[in-house]
């Protein structure tokens, strides 16, 4: 197959000529002509012509699929490993442990080797692991050099099918998780963004936050981590991603290895819950002596992840209005226009099960806080009233079809791509279907999205800081209540004596 | 079935041998020219999807800086994407007196507010007019146009960084778009207009406080270098004082561009998959007409000789952190490979000394890293970084690192530790050459700070001839008590803070 790059809705030189077309002729007479505009305008670029590396499918006998594209560039391999399960996919009793899985899979040891022995083995043959989970789902990912693979491969099977959990490490797991409770509060950001989470979400997994009940010993013990290890990595929940300096022939005899033992899974995971969102606005404020206010704001953003005419315009909407760094409106107006934040963005979640969440976050200065606030909110409601210029649209769209080769740069990327989609249900062609899909969008789309979705007087708004120091009375944007932090004395920090060592 | 695993085990016992060859970074097919001002040019043919990598470095960063102007090289950084005469404007003709009457304003404003008791009619009338002109000058403004022009293309990536020694631009194109990068750079290299610049200074300001000043690690790493740094200029931070930031004046930064941005002082590195002979003719065609400038003189300050252990508190409304720095030599020094792999010995994952240490057998820690820094030029530091676990103090922390440095003292490091050490250095040398734009920053930055591209690729090499006696050398030579700065986040001051 031949990629031919899209065109644009309307090309990225119809783009740029509108975008030129507002100068004024005649604006800098002694260099039209030989100015870099007029060398850019200038410019022909040849097709791009490019054929994807194809990625193979196969399926070991135990039914688990693979997904490999072979790359002999340089002599390493990589190997991803997908799980559908994680603490969202069941009980709050399993929270502690389900989070703790993953880092004690790489650092409990296996029933055959101690964790020392595992540092060991990883630190000799020099592999590069990474163990993680995303709450429905669970990965791991090995990197090796392409001589060391076979044992790699063989560790990195005792590692996701025979752990051991071993009691020190899951006690060394508990204490660091309790100091990160502790240490929640040091950072402005982080605090915010779980605490909006929280404000938004209350008890769905997603608004869950780690607390000393859920690393209670019954909760978070060896015992524990062996019943959710059995429910999540077991051959029907897996999914294998493979690229590197290899071939099938290698690998099939070594993955049908590693799993052929792996017993079915204990018992099966509760469906992904869908989230009761709070839906009335409000003004929350977390008190914090800072000389920066951090803001989060959104509201139910009724879009989920789907070829629909109203997810592709909210892809588009969210572009033009802050998710596209400096060619978005919150950036130019809050950033540029004002200086009032380093960072200023627009968030338009679309979920694949159920909808996501609409907003903006931003961090400013107290003195700018309310005025910032405001001013995301003015450029929210814009996007209701008037739709946008064609030429943001095209922007939006041009950035991405001309940027589509960066798609297929890096082949472990392409891979883990089709595995996400693999996972999710999601077409092997997506990825172009998502690049036909905006760009049908037209600006009047974008506006019905926004005008459908988006209410800019419902938001729900939280903000970290310190109110004292606010331009306007915080009280402008609405009725505020005291968002209480578990842990942290009510009312916040602010004139509060110093934090007490223990919670 | 399960595979049997005493073969895993074996190699426990068995060493993979030094590595006797080349690192495979030094024999990339990188090519060189120079063009007639004076910037040095790398291009890097590789296979793959058709995009390019682009990144300049410019040989001045924060080192350079003076007290008063600190922070000038990062504000440059933010300034540089606010377009040209030609781009980011509608009439520069109708911009540019503008421009030259708010910087008068903003000089009237900066010598109101230095005065005794500043008189805040005159400067609320100023703040108006400064207002007043910004509205005009901003409806000739296109904001962002340089980015939109990338973006339009397709850009990745764009984006810039300021150190200590050095400022990088970065961008990625598709393969077909790569002339489109050389016009536009050699435009901001030539004709580059700072307007938005009042505004902009604000925006680092902004910076300044989400990175450092609400930050508790950014506090505390600010504080040490700044105790360990008297008088070289790594004691100040690359992001300047709030002070100097809001004394910026326009003049300043044309001024500075003018004098150390010329293209002589610049490395382009391009990687990717091009044509060679092409990117070469853009180069001659759109950056060789761009005339020379100055070279930044080195630094010849001189941090004076420490002797004494120097201790700084913060006290900041989080939980407590520790830096502890010694003062080491540059990393052109022969020493630096022993001292790159002391860090990894002492910090380098879960087997190193320190890490279980006091991660997993005291567990008085959750985290421990190590590094030298802040630049490479210059005699800097070797800090290590740790965040003690309640009820464990930062003393307790300290005391068990101090007692781990002693350890070596007495005793190198086994043989095993200086082998895994160098397996993991042998696979990073294959790792690094993973990615186009991964690979043209380590080329830029090689060549910027050492004058060689190859020198990042075979240092890893110099590391890997370590030996344990090596580390022991370094570590009773540079790990002295009168040679360490030592900085505390801590809740509240302590006597013993306060007594130093």
């Amino acid at each position: 197959m031949i990629l031919r790059m899209p065109n644009p809705r309307s090309g990225f030189w119809g783009a740029l000529a509108t975008a030129l077309l507002c100068i004024p002729k005649g604006a800098d007479a002694q260099t039209v002509g030989h100015s870099p505009r007029e060398m850019v305008r200038a410019l022909e670029f040849e097709e791009l012509r490019f054929t994807p590396p194809v990625v193979r499918k196969e399926m070991l006998s135990s039914g688990v699929e693979v997904l490999f594209l072979e790359d002999h560039t340089l002599p390493l391999v990589t190997l991803y490993a997908r799980f559908k399960g994680g603490y969202a996919l069941l009980p709050r009793d399993f929270y502690a442990a389900a989070t703790a899985l993953p880092g004690l899979i790489r650092s409990g040891g296996t029933q055959a080797l101690s964790p020392d022995s595992v540092d060991h083995l990883l630190d000799f043959y020099a592999l590069q692991t990474a163990f993680g989970g995303g709450g429905e789902s669970t990965f791991s990912s090995l990197n090796t050099l392409t001589k060391h693979l076979e044992p790699a491969i063989q560790l990195w099977g005792e590692l996701l099918g025979y752990p051991r959990f071993d009691s020190a490490e899951v006690e060394i797991w508990r204490g660091r998780q309790i100091e990160t409770i502790r240490r929640r509060k040091d950072s402005p950001g982080g605090l915010a963004f779980s605490e909006f989470n929280r404000l938004m979400f209350g008890d769905h997994p997603i608004g869950w936050e780690m607390d000393l009940g859920d690393l209670a010993p019954r909760r978070l013990s060896t015992e524990t981590l062996g019943t959710v290890h059995s429910r999540i990595f077991c051959p029907e929940h897996l999914i294998f991603g493979i690229v590197g300096d290899t071939s099938w022939e290698t690998l099939e005899p070594l993955l049908e290895d590693m799993v052929d033992e792996w017993p079915a899974c204990s018992a099966p995971l509760s469906e992904p819950r869908v989230p009761e969102m709070r839906r009335e606005a409000g003004v929350f404020l977390i008190p914090k002596d800072l000389n920066q206010s951090t803001v989060v704001l959104a509201q139910p953003g009724g879009i989920s992840q789907g070829a629909s005419d109203d997810y592709f315009a909210s892809r588009i909407g969210n572009s033009i209005l802050g998710a596209s760094g400096f060619n978005s409106r919150l950036v130019t107006r809050v950033r540029t226009e004002k200086g009032w934040a380093y960072s200023a963005s627009s968030l338009w979640t679309a979920p694949s099960r159920y909808e996501g969440i609409v907003g903006a976050v931003t961090q400013t200065k107290s003195e700018s806080t309310i005025s910032a606030v405001q001013l995301i909110l003015d450029t929210m409601a814009e996007m209701k009233t008037t739709p946008p210029a064609e030429t943001e649209v095209d922007r939006a769209v041009s950035q991405i079809v001309n940027g589509f080769v960066f798609n297929f740069q890096d082949p472990a990327q392409i891979v883990s791509r089709q595995m996400f989609y693999l996972s999710q249900g999601l077409p092997e062609d997506w990825l172009e279907r998502y690049i036909r899909g905006i760009q049908r969008v037209s600006p009047k789309d974008v506006q019905r999205v926004f005008q459908k979705y988006v209410d800019p007087e419902e938001m729900i708004i939280l903000i970290l800081g310190n109110p004292a120091d606010f331009d306007l009375p915080l009280e402008t944007l609405g009725k505020v209540q005291i968002w209480e932090v578990p842990g942290v004395p009510r009312g916040g920090w602010l004139g509060a004596p110093a934090m007490p060592s223990r919670w | 079935m399960r595979t049997p695993l005493f073969l895993l085990l074996l190699i426990l016992t068995q060493g993979m041998g030094l590595r006797a060859q080349e690192s495979p970074g030094e024999a990339l097919p990188v090519l060189e020219h120079t063009l007639e001002n004076g910037l040095r040019l790398f291009v890097l043919p590789r296979s793959g999807a058709p995009t390019v990598s682009f990144v300049v470095q410019y040989r001045i960063g924060s080192v350079n800086e003076t007290p008063g102007v600190t922070g000038i090289a990062h504000f440059l950084e933010h300034l540089f994407f606010k377009g040209t005469t030609t781009v980011g404007t509608t009439s520069f003709e109708a911009e540019a007196p503008l421009l030259r009457e708010m910087d008068a304003v903003h000089d009237s404003i900066l010598a109101e507010r230095g005065r005794h008791a500043p008189d805040s009619l005159r400067m609320e009338r100023l703040a108006a007019r400064a207002n007043d002109l910004a509205a005009t000058a901003s409806s000739y403004v296109i904001s962002n146009e340089f980015d939109a022009i990338l973006s339009e293309n397709g850009a990745r990536n764009l984006n810039a960084t300021t150190s200590s020694e050095t400022t990088s631009y970065f961008v990625e194109l598709p393969s077909n778009r790569a002339e489109l990068w050389f016009i536009l750079e050699a435009d901001r290299m030539r004709n580059p207009v700072f307007r938005e610049f009042y505004t902009e200074r604000d925006v680092v300001a902004e910076e300044r406080r989400l990175r450092l000043e609400t930050n508790p690690s950014g506090l505390l790493y600010e504080a040490h270098l700044r105790e360990a740094f008297r008088v070289h200029p790594y004691g100040a931070p690359v992001v300047g004082t709030m002070e100097d930031l809001q004394g910026l004046a326009r003049r300043d930064v044309e001024d500075y561009f003018r004098r150390f941005y010329g293209p002589n002082n610049a490395v382009v590195a391009v990687v990717g998959n091009l044509d060679p002979a092409r990117i070469r003719e853009w180069a001659e065609k759109y950056l060789a007409p761009i005339p020379p400038g100055q070279v930044p003189p080195d630094v010849e300050v001189k941090e004076p000789e420490q002797t004494r252990e120097r201790r700084v508190e913060v006290v900041f409304d989080a939980e407590p952190s520790l830096r502890i720095g010694w003062k080491t030599p540059p990393a052109t020094h022969d020493d630096a490979p022993a001292l790159a792999m002391l860090a990894s010995i002492l910090t380098g994952g879960r087997s190193s000394r320190v890490y279980r240490r006091l991660v997993l057998e005291d567990r008085i820690a959750t985290s421990v890293t190590s590094g030298t820094g802040p630049g490479s030029l210059y005699p800097g530091l070797f800090s290590i970084e740790a965040f003690p676990r309640s009820p464990h103090t930062h003393l307790e922390v300290e005391a068990a690192i101090y007692e781990e440095l002693d350890r070596l003292k007495e005793t190198p490091p086994r043989e095993i530790e200086l082998q895994r050490v160098r397996n993991q250095l042998e696979a990073s040398d294959v790792r690094r050459l993973s990615s186009n734009f991964g690979l043209a920053v380590q080329i830029a930055n090689s060549e910027t700070l050492y004058g060689s591209w190859e020198k990042t690729f075979s240092f890893t090499g110099a590391m890997e001839d370590v030996t344990a006696e090596d580390i022991q050398r370094v570590v009773r030579k540079y790990f002295r008590a009168g040679q360490r700065t030592v900085a505390v986040l801590v809740r509240e001051t302590t006597e013993k803070g306060r007594g130093r």
